[in-house]
């Protein structure tokens, strides 16, 4: 690559470039309400029960709690005052028309990728296709001295990077397309990539190191790895699997939950199939991050026959409580229940997810192609013990390769749900 | 039976005393719907629903036995191939091998409460009776022989299920809740309901869905490989309160299935009338059901 010619270099570089910036409209679905969608905007700016795009949503972050913010045209309580410069500035570089540095819940410094053309589209959406609401933005509560927005300006010119997505000239128009999906509108990283003390990304793109998309723990969760070749990734998942599970929220082994079934369900799935293909050729591309092993090239086997016997509590517990839906071999059923053998987010170093997803259950995305909406219970009161036990059994049974959770740790994800452990 | 479980025991008759305290200063048991078999018992007391864990069964020969009985609960048609004459299992109709509240559950059916009164017969079963009812009319198959290995291994398990329990005693949760029965059923609604909330797992065509063993996870609703005529769930309103309550499994948060919620009373009658009247085998001894009269409205015969 690096004796590419210069010429050639420049064509691609061009052809990507026009083809990046290039957001086809799905289903006659305007463009602006395409990227729009692309970019989940929905999901953080509307309250549950409240009115698209009118803001309220609370979020808790580690400063103290603070509140997503109407951006339908009202003039008075919205944007819809916004020129389509105060619209681009508060898009790609987290400044309000008021001159206000946002918090950077808002995900501009992914957003800061979004070509002039994408936000010119978007800019025509928000100003004349969404219904304004006068709704009022709800102040943040974070305590001083961290109140102050003013050290915003300086964490933004620490790490904000602005610009709009550069294609690289070594992959072709596809590749670039999905890494401009991924990296910009799309701000897969939010919550898939690690962040630092300081709260920012640690990597914005895979330019800056393999810790980008490498997984993260966030908000009780743990969002997995999404590195092409991560084993605990996206290693064991072809380019196919990832069309599927971000069009339906399942695949035949699999399924989405918590944030990133609403990701699925308000974003993912109105994507055209030709921005998806793009989407997973790119994650695909991603190598193992640095220290991590390369997955195998490992197909799924058929789990070994059910056990005759509870091989420990863990087993019987799994037999209560979990076989009827997850079946004896671990196998699931497709499309309808994930099999837990074989799972890359069973057998993740980081049990958080698991854990979390035991003791709070939650549900699959309902989609166009998916129309019943299934969901895991939740297993509250189950103790800590029980829980360790069979989320032990889990992630050790049917040749699955991950080490055993304490009941310590079953404690720390009960704490972030808030949920006591019932006493006996 | 029970003495394998001494100290277990003795929690639960503890707990069951306190409680029963509260009720006889009071609270009337609810009225229970609707089993595939109108149990009639004589005034009883209502205890709460809390089967025993699996993982404290001991590792000795009640205890194997008792796994054994779980095991043919759970894999009828594949242990039992000569007693099912279908594909399903016992946990079919009742989820989750009989350990889930209001999903027709085995906690409360020891073998020392039996023998009851079934208007069906015409006079009272014993268990082993009872479940070779199932067998018959549920699995469409042939009994199993009352001192076989593997009766006495299910009736160790329901009686495991019951350990501490006072031999009459109302658990909530039993049978599987009720449907009002004056609606009148619209199999057109019902076809229609059907393929909505049911085909995903029960496919279009009522055939059930098979893992990649060739075990079925779903049950066929209809065809030679379902129930027959004579099983409770061929009954309009017997299969409508089973639908209301306990399907779709992984609908809610509710542990440990999650069933249920997902239809109101009217269209899980329409849908219980539209699958429960599909083609289906017949039953041999029909003649001989309700001898002394009480025939429920939706018997098929």
């Amino acid at each position: 690559m690096a004796k590419t010619h210069w010429l050639y270099a420049f064509l691609v570089l061009a052809a990507t470039t026009a083809r990046a910036a290039e957001a086809p409209a799905a289903g006659g679905m305007e463009r602006g309400a395409y990227l729009a969608r692309a970019g989940d905007c929905i999901a953080c700016h509307t309250a549950p029960g409240g009115a698209d795009f009118a803001g309220g949503l609370a979020f808790d972050t580690p400063v103290g709690r603070i509140y997503s913010t109407n951006i339908t045209p009202d003039r008075e309580t919205g944007i819809g005052a916004y020129t389509l410069e105060d619209f681009a500035r508060a898009v790609r570089q987290g400044v309000a028309k008021d001159g206000h540095h946002l918090y950077p819940a808002m995900p501009y410094p992914s957003y800061a990728k979004v070509s002039d053309a994408d936000i010119k589209a978007l800019y025509a959406y928000f100003h004349d296709n969404v219904a304004p609401v006068k709704q009022a933005n709800r102040p943040s509560a974070i305590p001083m001295p961290l109140g102050f927005r003013f050290p915003l300006a300086v964490w933004d010119a620490l790490f904000l990077k602005e610009g709009a997505y550069r294609p690289d000239p070594a992959h072709d128009a596809r590749w670039n397309r999905g890494a401009y999906l991924v990296e910009g509108l799309g701000h897969c990283g939010a919550c898939h990539t690690p962040r630092a003390v300081t709260l920012q990304e640690k990597a914005l793109s895979d330019r800056d190191g393999s810790t980008y998309l490498s997984g993260s723990k966030f908000d009780g969760w743990f969002a997995k790895s999404l590195r092409g070749n991560d084993r605990d990734g996206l290693g064991g998942w072809s380019e196919g699997d990832i069309v599927t599970f971000l069009k339906t929220g399942t695949t035949d082994r699999t399924a989405a939950f918590a944030g990133m079934a609403e990701v699925v369900q308000h974003s993912s799935q109105f994507l055209t199939d030709d921005d998806l293909e793009a989407i997973a050729h790119y994650l695909k591309s991603l190598r193992a991050r640095q220290g991590a092993p390369e997955a195998p090239a490992r197909t799924i086997q058929a789990a070994a026959a059910p056990a005759e016997d509870h091989p420990s509590r863990g087993g019987a517990a799994y037999s209560q409580y979990c076989v009827t839906c997850h079946r004896a071999d671990g196998g699931g059923v497709p499309r309808i229940f994930p099999a837990l053998a074989g799972n890359d987010v069973v057998e993740t170093a980081d049990a958080t997810s698991l854990i979390h997803i035991v003791l709070g259950g939650g549900r699959i995305a309902h989609t166009m192609a998916h129309p019943m909406p299934f969901a895991m219970p939740e297993f509250t009161k189950m103790d800590n013990r029980e829980v360790a036990e069979v989320v032990s059994f889990i992630r050790t049974a049917w040749g699955n390769d991950a080490g055993p959770v304490t009941v310590d740790q079953v404690a720390k994800v009960r704490a972030t749900l808030g949920k006591a452990e019932a006493k006996p | 039976m029970t003495s394998a479980l001494p100290q277990m025991k003795k929690v639960r008759i503890m707990r069951q005393t306190l409680l029963t305290g509260f009720l006889v200063l009071g609270l009337m048991p609810p009225a229970v719907a609707g089993s595939p078999v109108q149990d009639s018992q004589p005034p009883s007391l209502l205890v709460k629903f809390a089967p025993p864990k699996l993982a404290d069964i001991p590792d000795d020969a009640n205890g194997k036995q008792v796994l054994y009985g779980r095991r043919l609960v759970m894999e009828t048609a594949r242990l039992l191939p000569d007693n099912v004459g279908d594909v399903l299992n016992c946990t079919s109709c009742h989820l989750g091998g009989g350990m889930v509240a209001g999903a027709s559950p085995f906690v409360g059916q020891a073998a020392a409460s039996y023998p009851r009164n079934n208007a069906r017969a015409g006079h009272t079963v014993t268990l082993e009776q009872r479940i070779n009812g199932c067998f018959q009319r549920s699995m469409n198959g042939k009994p199993l022989p009352e001192d076989s290995a593997e009766m006495k291994a299910m009736i160790a398990y329901f009686n495991w299920l019951s350990a501490g329990l006072p031999p009459h005693a109302k658990v909530e949760g039993a049978g599987i809740g009720k449907i009002d029965k004056s609606l009148m059923p619209d199999p057109a609604h019902g076809k229609q309901i059907y393929g909505a909330k049911c085909a995903a797992c029960h496919g279009t065509d009522g055939n059930g869905l098979k893992d990649a063993k060739g075990n079925y996870v779903f049950p066929p609703l209809w065809g030679d490989k379902s129930f027959n005529v004579g099983a409770g769930m061929a009954r309009t309103y017997t299969a409508a309160a089973f639908v209301k309550h306990n399907m779709p499994i992984a609908w809610g948060l509710n542990a440990p299935l999650g069933q249920g919620g997902a239809l109101s009373d009217q269209d899980a009658v329409d849908v219980a009338e539209y699958f429960s009247h599909q083609p289906r085998p017949d039953f041999a001894g029909k003649a001989k059901d309700w001898p002394n009269g009480g025939k429920p409205k939706d018997a098929r015969y």
